[in-house]
């Protein structure tokens, strides 16, 4: 490789004198076009555009040939880029409205949101702590809705007293639950609620254990789910 | 121009690459969404279809006359498989050696069957199935309230049967 380099440097300085060096480059120019002569190459070649732009007759044929045959390249390629970019955006944009627009998903995603709803609120409305009755009632009227929620806003303050002097501790929690029906802002659903009453009177003692079968409906209003009944489901064989 | 021209080329490639990018990742996330592929409710009729099969089966599998036992034990031979089929074998057995003595008929209604989960070929239900036991000797009936998580199976017949029966 020195051995090639060599002889090419001094030829590199005599290209500053023009037009006659040329001429006696052009074979030297095809020697470092060698395998492993590739710097050499490339100064050559950078040397030889020097002399192209010097030359004002080549310089805009060159230029034209160039650009030319420089967008006929790309056309293809960048047709079919563009083609496959726009299959991309289109067949994405199908997909997603597709799939936001999707009765299916829809009806999905209620029957869910009613079930964690409808879960909390029936846990919330068999829970109460004697000490805390207002703040329990005010839960209760935040999870319902309709004529429930009017029964429970409307407790007096005798029936209040009631529930405190009562002095249970009462927790509910949805065992497990189950949607029945939706239909638009309305809906159905049966759960299986266990309530676990303290004494407080004692709390050493062993809480007792009740376990419900409820049935609740649900309604919508402003995007959240509240109740809007909720009873037990009684024995019926007649 | 020819820059001009090349510039709302590339812009509305990236823009066509952004939408399908962003249009095909909600999409997965949209139908990939949990939930998303349980039919329980979204598919009207394959919800009606488990739950009064499965309703049924129930009924018939807890209902049990000391006269007649062989209709309890077809039904669950038709009906029950896998876990449920076992658990019930055990339960069936013991019924059998007190029930003619007692003189046990068992009646089962279901009053309520919600599915919970609903595919092709499993489901899960939650189902409040009152029951009434009468025995010789006892003016009336004693009746209990159960409520049970199901698991279902469709066979190849196309038939639901219960897999799996536990009292919550």
């Amino acid at each position: 490789m020195t051995d090639e380099k060599e002889p090419v440097e001094p030829e590199q300085s005599g290209e500053d004198t023009p037009q006659d060096a040329d001429d006696t480059q052009e074979p030297a120019d095809e020697t470092p076009q060698e395998p492993g002569t590739a710097d050499d190459a490339t100064e050559a070649e950078d040397a030889d555009k020097a002399d192209e732009a010097e030359a004002d007759e080549a310089g805009p044929d060159e230029a034209g040939k160039a650009e030319e045959s420089g967008s006929k390249r790309i056309t293809t390629p960048v047709l079919i880029g563009l083609l496959v970019a726009l299959l991309l955006g289109i067949s994405g944009g199908v997909a997603w409205w597709s799939a936001a627009h999707s009765e299916d998903l829809e009806a999905a995603s209620d029957r869910d949101a009613v079930l964690v709803a409808a879960k909390q609120h029936i846990a919330t409305l068999n829970t109460l702590d004697y000490r805390k009755v207002d703040a329990g009632l005010k839960a209760w009227t935040s999870v319902t809705t309709g004529t429930l929620k009017d029964q429970f806003s409307s407790i007096s303050a005798d029936d209040r007293k009631l529930l405190a002097d009562q002095k249970k501790i009462s927790t509910g929690k949805v065992v497990d639950a189950a949607v029945l029906e939706v239909d638009g802002a309305s809906a159905r659903v049966i759960a299986s609620v266990e309530v676990e009453v303290r004494d407080g009177k004692d709390l050493s003692k062993d809480p007792s254990i009740k376990r419900n079968r409820f049935s609740a409906d649900l309604t919508r209003s402003g995007g959240t789910w509240k109740l809007d009944t909720l009873q037990q489901v009684a024995v019926d064989l007649s | 121009m020819k820059n001009v021209k090349t510039l709302v080329l590339a812009v509305v490639a990236v823009a066509a690459i952004a939408v399908g990018v962003v249009g095909w990742w909600q999409y997965v996330d949209l139908t990939s969404a949990k939930g998303a592929d349980n039919e329980a409710l979204v598919s009207a009729k394959n919800t009606s279809t488990v739950q009064s099969e499965v309703s049924q089966a129930l009924e018939k599998v807890l209902s049990y006359d000391y006269s007649d036992p062989q209709t309890t034990q077809q039904a669950a031979e038709k009906l029950l498989s896998g876990d449920a089929r076992k658990e019930y074998d055990t339960l069936f057995a013991a019924l059998q050696k007190q029930a003619p003595g007692q003189k046990l008929v068992l009646t089962a209604k279901v009053s309520a069957a919600g599915v919970k989960d609903l595919t092709d070929s499993k489901a899960t239900l939650l189902v409040f199935v009152d029951q009434s036991s009468r025995r010789a000797g006892e003016d009336q009936a004693n009746v209990s309230a159960a409520q049970l998580a199901i698991t279902a199976r469709k066979g190849s017949t196309g038939g639901w049967t219960i897999t799996g029966l536990r009292p919550l």
